[in-house]
């Protein structure tokens, strides 16, 4: 099947400065290619859904973002710098987070510590080795005012095991804030999480827009998805398929083709 | 003459033990660490019912099996619910214990001192004590076991083993029982090594705790990492090759016996890990998620 | 029982070398979730090339340990190359096998190198040893316990209190959520690889200053590492270090104690670590210490 170009070329894009720019990145994983020729740019101040059936390759994808699975085929770049061979703690550094889809949290570590694992992630390790070297209160006050935002602060110096579903998101999202994400990959931040505080997560990300932050995210619920993403992407078995608006996704027939069934190929 | 015929008996002896390892590593994908322990039992159970007992020669051909298979039976039992880690761990455990015990254990085992004496069969008339006759003895015996293991190895008991170490959670909804299966291979496996330690017993005449070490069981890994693991024919090969052929050239180099040994060692596992490097990206192969 | 003071100080000083042993593999493991089959032979590597410098070439106790922990920075810095890395990716398995092929080899050319037969490292080593309230204990049992509690004492700061142990930590909980915060895990898995090594180097000594030193000594004490390993729980450190003392324990009082008619021949000594990791693989595989599974 070919793709529907609901939106003028695949890939165009409505900001006008580029942040990633993936151009035909296949990638396989001992001998099954998962991800096949995805070219795809997301500008600077985008919020992006990523939907598509089981197994279309969307956490691949994000891995291969990420660093941990390096494309066989195509490049990426981010902010005009090739990426494409960096290792993840290297994208990471340039500004790119995430927040995995079973929470990337230290649980035995507790809620404050986690906070100034990333944040002091930033300085070299000369200036926060010591536990009395200054820059620590600053690095403290800079965490609690992050856990503030997601009124984590009383919970600041329990285990991150004791969290719910829905405070671990907001702990991991905020963390990667905490390290300086310019880029946040989401992988179904709503996935566990409760109806009541999928709501403080929505708000959260509204925050992340309005600062400014670039988001991905894959999300299976078509409705909270829309609720704030300016442009969807839909893979399947491992290609773009669409690419568009909400309300063009929603009105295209392939949607339907692609998650109720017909005539297809088999996935990946 | 007489040393063609000891490297003949010699490959049939490691042949049968590397390829039960086969089948407990290559195709069940279990990293067995006490199969010399097993062998080394296999190997003292001969030794004691032929001397202490005078048992008869097929008698103790299959109380060493039995014994070998029962003994890795209860361990396995215990170590096959675990993990791969706790697996690997464990079995090591328990070949350390049967080492200790055949060190320590003087009144049953003679520790160190071994046992001499072990008298080789009279059957149908035959003198087995003269060589050439031992040969075919191995070698009836040697068919035997590898025709067994080669309707095994075509089995759909194996099928399932190979499924079963290549997706634990999927094979289980194909309604394998995982421990089950890995108890008989586990079981299965021993025996022959039981069987190849009742017959070193009977062609050295003596044995001690020196021949069941570590170094043993990686020369049986390399055998099977060689062969590829999962692969009769493979095996076959090299245990021909590391047990008759490296040992003959080695013979060629002039060095002393006291640093040849561990030149052999080292060869072995250098082999072993330059084929591991080799085929590092399709031995084993496991679901990796992220 | 005037034995049991003895016995309790001995259970100390053999508890202490395991520590310091297991605790490197610990931290390997916690890392890397790789187990180093070949870490005792590596111990028995740092033994042979402090008795190398210090005996063969006659160079002062100095020298002769820094030169060990220089080759042994190397070599850990080699294994880690050569036979973690390439593997660790694929599979654990390969990882067993490949650090248990090492062992061999190391194993193998330290008795071509030096013969299989035993040294003494204790050179210029007073042995006199000084009665403590009944309890005889020697200047370098004291130092084996001593240098013992030093090095946890600085592990524990370490690891607790600044920025490095913190990523440590969070690596080991979770290495990708760790990587995406910008931690290079190759270089943290290699700088934490290497300092086991050193560890392990300095048990080796250690080992060889109390008794001596031979190359088929490197497979009890890696059985003894996971013994104590498996005591306190897989990558779980502290709980491997009581784990090490324990066995420290166990081991000399079974031996030592007199129970009659059912006492154990001090040849059994070993055997008991084997057994107690297949007591405690049956009966509590997460270890004795683990507060609870930290596994999602």
């Amino acid at each position: 099947m070919g793709s529907e170009k609901v939106n003028g070329a695949i890939g165009q894009t409505s900001k006008d400065k580029e942040l990633l720019v993936l151009s035909n990145v296949s990638l396989s994983i001992s001998g099954l290619e998962i991800l096949k020729d995805i070219s795809l740019v997301v500008g600077e101040g985008e919020t992006v859904g990523i939907i598509g059936p089981n197994g279309s390759g969307k956490t691949t994808l994000f891995n291969c973002l990420s660093g941990f699975h390096l494309a066989s085929k195509g490049s990426l770049s981010f902010r005009g710098e090739n990426i494409t061979s960096l290792k993840p703690s290297d994208r990471a550094r340039r500004g790119i987070g995430r927040v995995f889809q079973s929470p990337g949290i230290f649980r035995e570590m507790t809620v404050l510590e986690n906070m100034v694992t990333a944040i002091e992630g930033r300085y070299p390790l000369f200036r926060t080795f010591v536990p009395w070297a200054n820059i620590h209160s600053s690095i403290k006050g800079e965490a609690m005012s992050l856990l503030r935002e997601v009124t984590l602060e009383s919970k600041a110096l329990h285990k991150a095991a004791s969290l719910s579903g829905g405070q671990l998101r907001l702990l991991e999202i905020v963390r990667a804030l905490g390290f300086g994400a310019e880029l946040l990959l989401l992988d179904e931040p709503t996935a566990g999480v409760s109806p009541k505080m999928k709501e403080q997560v929505s708000t959260l990300i509204e925050r992340l827009r309005s600062m400014g932050k670039t988001i991905i995210a894959i999300e299976h619920d078509i409705e909270f998805i829309q609720l704030f993403c300016e442009r969807i992407v839909v893979l399947d078995s491992g290609r773009v398929v669409m690419d568009g608006s909400p309300s063009e996704i929603r009105k295209s027939s392939q949607l339907q083709e692609i998650y109720f069934g017909g005539a297809r190929e088999p996935r990946v | 003459m007489d040393y063609l015929y000891h490297l003949g008996v010699l490959f049939c002896i490691y042949v049968i033990l590397a390829q039960g390892f086969n089948l407990v590593f290559g195709i069940a994908g279990l990293f067995n660490l006490a199969h010399v322990a097993t062998y080394a039992i296999g190997a003292y159970t001969t030794a004691l019912l032929a001397v202490e007992l005078e048992v008869g020669f097929f008698q103790c051909i299959i109380a060493s099996s039995l014994m070998a298979g029962l003994l890795a039976l209860i361990i396995g039992g215990i170590s096959l619910r675990l993990a791969t880690d706790y697996f690997a761990i464990g079995s090591l455990a328990f070949s350390a214990v049967v080492s200790a015990l055949l060190i320590n254990w003087r009144s049953l085992t003679r520790g160190v001192l071994g046992i001499p004496g072990i008298p080789r069969p009279e059957l149908l008339g035959i003198d087995f004590n003269q060589l050439s006759n031992f040969l075919w003895l191995s070698a009836i015996i040697t068919l035997l076991a590898l025709s067994s293991f080669w309707l095994i190895c075509n089995s759909s008991f194996a099928r399932s083993l190979k499924a079963l170490a290549q997706s634990e959670h999927a094979a289980q909804t194909l309604g394998r029982d995982v421990a089950r299966y890995r108890t008989w291979a586990f079981f299965i496996s021993s025996l022959y090594a039981g069987l190849a330690g009742a017959l070193f017993s009977y062609y050295l005449n003596y044995v001690d705790p020196s021949s069941f070490s570590l170094a043993e069981m990686v020369l049986v890994l390399t055998i099977v990492v060689v062969g590829r693991p999962g692969s009769f024919l493979g095996v076959c090969l090299s245990t021909f090759v590391l047990v008759v052929l490296l040992p003959e050239g080695l013979r060629f180099v002039p060095l002393e016996a006291s640093v040849l040994g561990p030149l052999r060692q080292f060869l072995n596992a250098l082999l072993l890990l330059v084929l591991i490097f080799i085929n590092r990206a399709r031995l084993f192969p496991t679901q990796r998620a992220v | 029982m005037e034995i049991l003071p003895q016995l309790l100080v001995n259970a100390l000083i053999a508890g202490s070398i395991y520590a310091i042993a297991s605790s490197g593999l610990s931290l390997a493991y916690g890392l890397l979730r790789i187990l180093n089959f070949a870490h005792g032979h590596l111990m028995m590597v740092g033994a042979y090339l402090f008795y190398a410098t210090r005996i063969l070439l006659d160079a002062s106790l100095t020298v002769a340990g820094i030169v060990t922990a220089l080759g042994m920075t190397v070599i850990g810095a080699l294994v880690m190359w050569f036979f973690v890395r390439p593997f660790s990716k694929f599979s654990p398995l390969l990882t067993f096998v490949s650090t248990l092929a090492l062992g061999a080899m190391l194993e193998a050319s330290v008795s071509m190198l030096f013969g299989v037969n035993v040294h003494s490292i204790s050179r210029g080593i007073d042995f006199e040893s000084y009665e403590i309230w009944g309890v005889f204990i020697t200047p370098i049992q004291i130092v084996i316990v001593v240098s013992t509690l030093l090095i946890l004492g600085l592990l524990a700061a370490v690891i607790h209190r600044t920025s490095v142990g913190r990523t440590i930590r969070a690596l080991s909980e979770n290495q990708y959520a760790a990587q995406c915060l910008g931690v290079d895990y190759e270089r943290y898995t290699a700088v934490v690889f290497c300092v086991g090594i050193l560890l392990a180097a300095y048990a080796g000594v250690l080992v060889g200053l109390e008794t001596n030193i031979q190359p088929t000594m490197g497979n009890s004490y890696t059985i003894k590492a996971f013994a104590a390993m498996v005591l306190g729980g897989l990558g779980n450190l502290w709980g491997t270090v009581l784990g090490s003392y324990l066995l420290g324990l166990v081991e000399n009082l079974s031996i030592g104690l007199d129970f009659g008619g059912y006492s154990l021949p001090a040849g059994y000594k070993d055997a008991f670590a084997f057994v107690i990791i297949l007591l405690v693989l049956l009966f509590k595989p997460e270890g004795l210490f683990r507060r609870r599974s930290r596994r999602v």
